[in-house]
């Protein structure tokens, strides 16, 4: 039985904290949790809540209904309460966060003492403990009885696993100017520059941040820059400039709803389109898209392998529900080593010979531009030895879902025991040739995306002239993730 | 090592009689001569250019360095990027005044605060010359073209002003002449820090008006001290880069404090050590 549990209150009650102790001692004891978090552009007030989601068995995505509601302000239940379940039990009041964290343990029937252990990672341990206690002993049901059990998955986000990524396929330097969903990774990497002898740098804007990205890729550090849309837009340019001067570079692009400032806090998938595109002119590029932590630092493994390998711009499409979502994990990523390949000498962003001199007759444009197109198909091959996309569910059946990116989790949980399969596709470009096939092979191809036009179904009709129905595209473009109970439901209608 | 041997074989593309051969011929007597001096750290391979986009970009063709021909205004944080990327190389990043003074101005007014030891030299002519002839942020008032054909009718930009008001540790302006550029290269390429050279130029094609020699004066022989900063706002004030008479020129101001490399214990160790991340294994 999937367990719900939503914590809500204003921005600087906490909310977030209280549900990341809970979600990592629930981890702890052996079950699985999946937890987002969904808040607004404020600092202090408004609603902000998390989501946790329980099982004894792997779980990637939350319910639309709740099971059980902590509400630290009035606001929380007025906003939650036609989403609760029958006999949903709601704790509120007016005390501190850690209070309900002690209600919370009693309520699931867990060892106070992993609270406490909890409580001591957090600063003001001694007020903490008093109001946990407090609220352990206030706490007089014992609804649920969660198993202790020893267990050694990990609980954590996305942007954790790009941040692992990077750092263990030896990150050098990483360049950022503030932008909701990036800014994280600049949290995970910047507070240990030291102890992991790297430089993280905050300038001025985008174009400074990818400029400087690439300035120190060329003296052969492995460099790499993030951002968000609006930046990713402002980076465009250099990022053609390092298509044509074959300098190696990785962008952390992390999504969130455009167009414009959009919706700055929320999530969305409407960047497949500029991921594959931006920047002018004609040059190879990497695209690729994880779905939970552990892909995330594989791919950005693999994308320092092909940057240096091939020299090129290689782009980590991640966005906020991945970024900021956590992730019951289990085993280790398997990482891609990469060399330092890059050396400085003459690099011409003028189309120019392999000695970096420029030049413009018709000859030399043409040798140009035919050893990028070379060098494009090179990449192909290579891309076409790693796993380029994944079969999830029932392996034969005649349904399948074709998504990518965040959605992952939702439809791996929705698909659960159903007559479908689920092709997550990891590499957006180059794109698998062997795509085609796969999708031949179905008799009904179903398109799960968090945007509204759909992008994705649009490559493949691109790549492999398959031909998503309108009535097949289950799309979600609220800013919010798919819930896994009204997404099984939109499959279960589209299922023949 | 002579300025012989940092030439290419790229032919010239500058108009005949362009000021841009006095630069050229200047930054390669400069360069050859730190590497003459045979001290360590400034090999030929030890230095590295950046150039943008416009004429004072065909640098990079008739310069036989390393490093990159950028895009527009974005010479800066490119530069930045290769001291993070090697703190033991001797940047020099070239401009034009579109480059740094229209596209890429936020960046300059952030490489003054960064100070970053890097040299930066912008090649003013006043006017977009490769582009034939468009109005910059330095144009003076009443130039008129084929885009402006009202004439320019705003202020011109003060770039002495604006580098001493954003911190520059270095701030010199020399008229386009080979002993001038040399002299002040020499004395930048001695400062430890952001060094922000302004060389003025006529475009003979497209603004011959612009700052020839002979409206210009010499700082040092009029007894500018250097280290006076309210001395050097008041020298920057002299000249409002509308056509004018008696141009200040020379170092304005030279202070020297911590640069950006000394600020970072990675940085540090990397130049403790001479190499830069390429060698380092992890």
């Amino acid at each position: 039985m999937r367990l719900n549990i939503v914590i809500g209150g204003k921005a600087g009650q906490g909310p977030n904290v209280l549900a990341n102790i809970l979600g990592d001692m629930i981890v702890k004891n052996g079950h699985y949790v999946f937890s987002s978090r969904d808040y607004g552009s404020v600092i202090r007030g408004g609603h902000n809540f998390n989501a946790l989601t329980i099982l004894d068995e792997p779980v990637h995505s939350n319910d639309s209904k709740i099971d059980i509601l902590v509400a630290l302000d009035d606001k929380t239940e007025e906003i939650h309460k036609n989403s609760l379940n029958k006999n949903a039990v709601i704790l509120k009041g007016s005390d501190r966060n850690m209070y309900y964290a002690g209600r919370l343990v009693k309520l699931l029937g867990m060892d106070f003492k992993f609270l406490e252990d909890e409580l001591k990672k957090l600063k003001k341990f001694d007020e903490n403990l008093k109001d946990a206690k407090r609220g352990y002993s206030d706490e007089k049901q014992n609804k649920i009885k969660l198993h202790n059990k020893k267990s050694s998955n990990s609980f954590s986000t996305g942007t954790q696993g790009v941040a692992e990524g990077a750092l263990k396929s030896g990150l050098d330097v990483y360049y950022a100017y503030p932008m909701t969903p990036a800014t994280p990774l600049m949290f995970e990497l910047a507070p240990k520059q030291l102890e992991n002898n790297i430089m993280v740098l905050e300038l001025e804007n985008e174009i400074a941040v990818i400029k400087a990205a690439i300035g120190s890729a060329i003296t052969g550090a492995k460099s790499m820059c993030g951002t968000s849309g609006g930046g990713f837009d402002l980076m465009a340019e250099a990022l053609s400039e390092a298509g044509i001067i074959e300098s190696p570079l990785v962008i952390y692009l992390a999504q969130r709803p455009g167009p414009s400032t959009g919706v700055p806090t929320y999530t969305g998938q409407g960047d497949l389109d500029a991921a594959r595109h931006s920047g002018h002119g004609e040059f190879p590029r990497l695209v690729v898209a994880p779905g939970d932590p552990i892909e995330s630092a594989e791919l950005t493994s693999q994308c320092f392998y092909f940057s240096q390998k091939f020299k090129m711009p290689c782009i980590i499409l991640s966005d906020k529900h991945l970024a900021e979502s956590f992730y019951t994990m289990q085993g280790k990523p398997k990482l891609a080593k990469s060399e330092k390949t890059a050396m400085l000498k003459r690099y011409n962003s003028y189309e120019h010979d392999e000695k970096g001199e420029m030049v413009e007759t018709s000859d030399d444009i043409n040798k140009a531009v035919e050893a990028r197109l070379k060098k494009a198909e090179r990449i192909r091959e290579e891309a076409e030895k790693f796993e380029m996309f994944k079969i999830h569910g029932k392996k034969d059946s005649r349904n399948i879902i074709v998504s990518w990116g965040s959605t992952k989790g939702a439809i791996l949980d929705a698909i659960k025991g159903k007559d479908a399969k689920f092709m997550q596709i990891l590499y957006i470009e180059p794109f698998s040739e062997k795509i085609k096939a796969e999708l031949e092979k179905a008799e009904n191809v179903i398109v799960v995306e968090n945007n509204a036009t759909a992008p994705l179904a649009g490559l493949i009709k691109d790549k492999t002239c398959v031909f998503v129905e309108d009535k097949n595209k289950i799309l979600r473009y609220d800013g919010r993730p798919f819930f896994y109970d009204e997404l099984k439901e939109e499959i279960e209608r589209r299922i023949r | 090592m002579t300025p012989q041997d940092l030439s290419t074989k790229n032919p010239s593309t500058w108009c005949p009689g362009c000021f841009n051969f006095q630069i050229l011929a200047a930054v390669k007597n400069a360069v050859a001569k730190e590497i003459a001096e045979g001290k360590p750290g400034k090999t030929k391979d030890d230095f590295a250019i950046v150039t943008g986009i416009g004429c004072h970009a065909k640098m990079f063709d008739y310069v036989n360095l390393s490093g990159i021909n950028t895009l527009h205004g974005r010479v800066l944080p490119t530069c930045l990027g290769m001291k993070v990327g090697n703190p033991n190389l001797n940047v020099i990043g070239f401009s034009g005044d579109g480059d740094a003074y229209a596209e890429g101005m936020e960046h300059l007014i952030h490489a003054a605060r960064y100070n970053s030891d890097f040299k930066y030299v912008i090649h003013n002519n006043q006017v977009f010359a490769l582009t034939v002839g468009e109005p910059t942020p330095v144009t003076e008032i009443g130039f008129a073209d084929k885009t402006t054909p009202l004439g320019v009718k705003l202020q011109p930009l003060n770039p002495i002003k604006l580098m001493l008001a954003a911190g520059a540790g270095f701030v010199a302006r020399v008229f386009a002449d080979i002993k001038q550029i040399e002299y002040v290269m020499q004395e930048a390429f001695k400062h430890k820090g952001f060094a922000f050279i302004e060389i003025i130029q006529p475009c003979i094609i497209f603004h011959p008006d612009a700052g020839f020699k002979e409206k210009t004066y010499s700082l040092e022989q009029a007894g500018h001290n250097k280290s006076d900063f309210d001395a050097a706002w008041k020298k920057a004030d002299e000249f409002d880069y509308n056509i004018a008479k008696n141009i200040p020129c020379g170092i304005f101001y030279q202070k020297e404090k911590s640069t950006f490399e000394d600020l970072w214990p990675q940085l540090q160790q990397l130049k403790k050590k001479g190499i830069g991340w390429k060698d380092v294994k992890r």
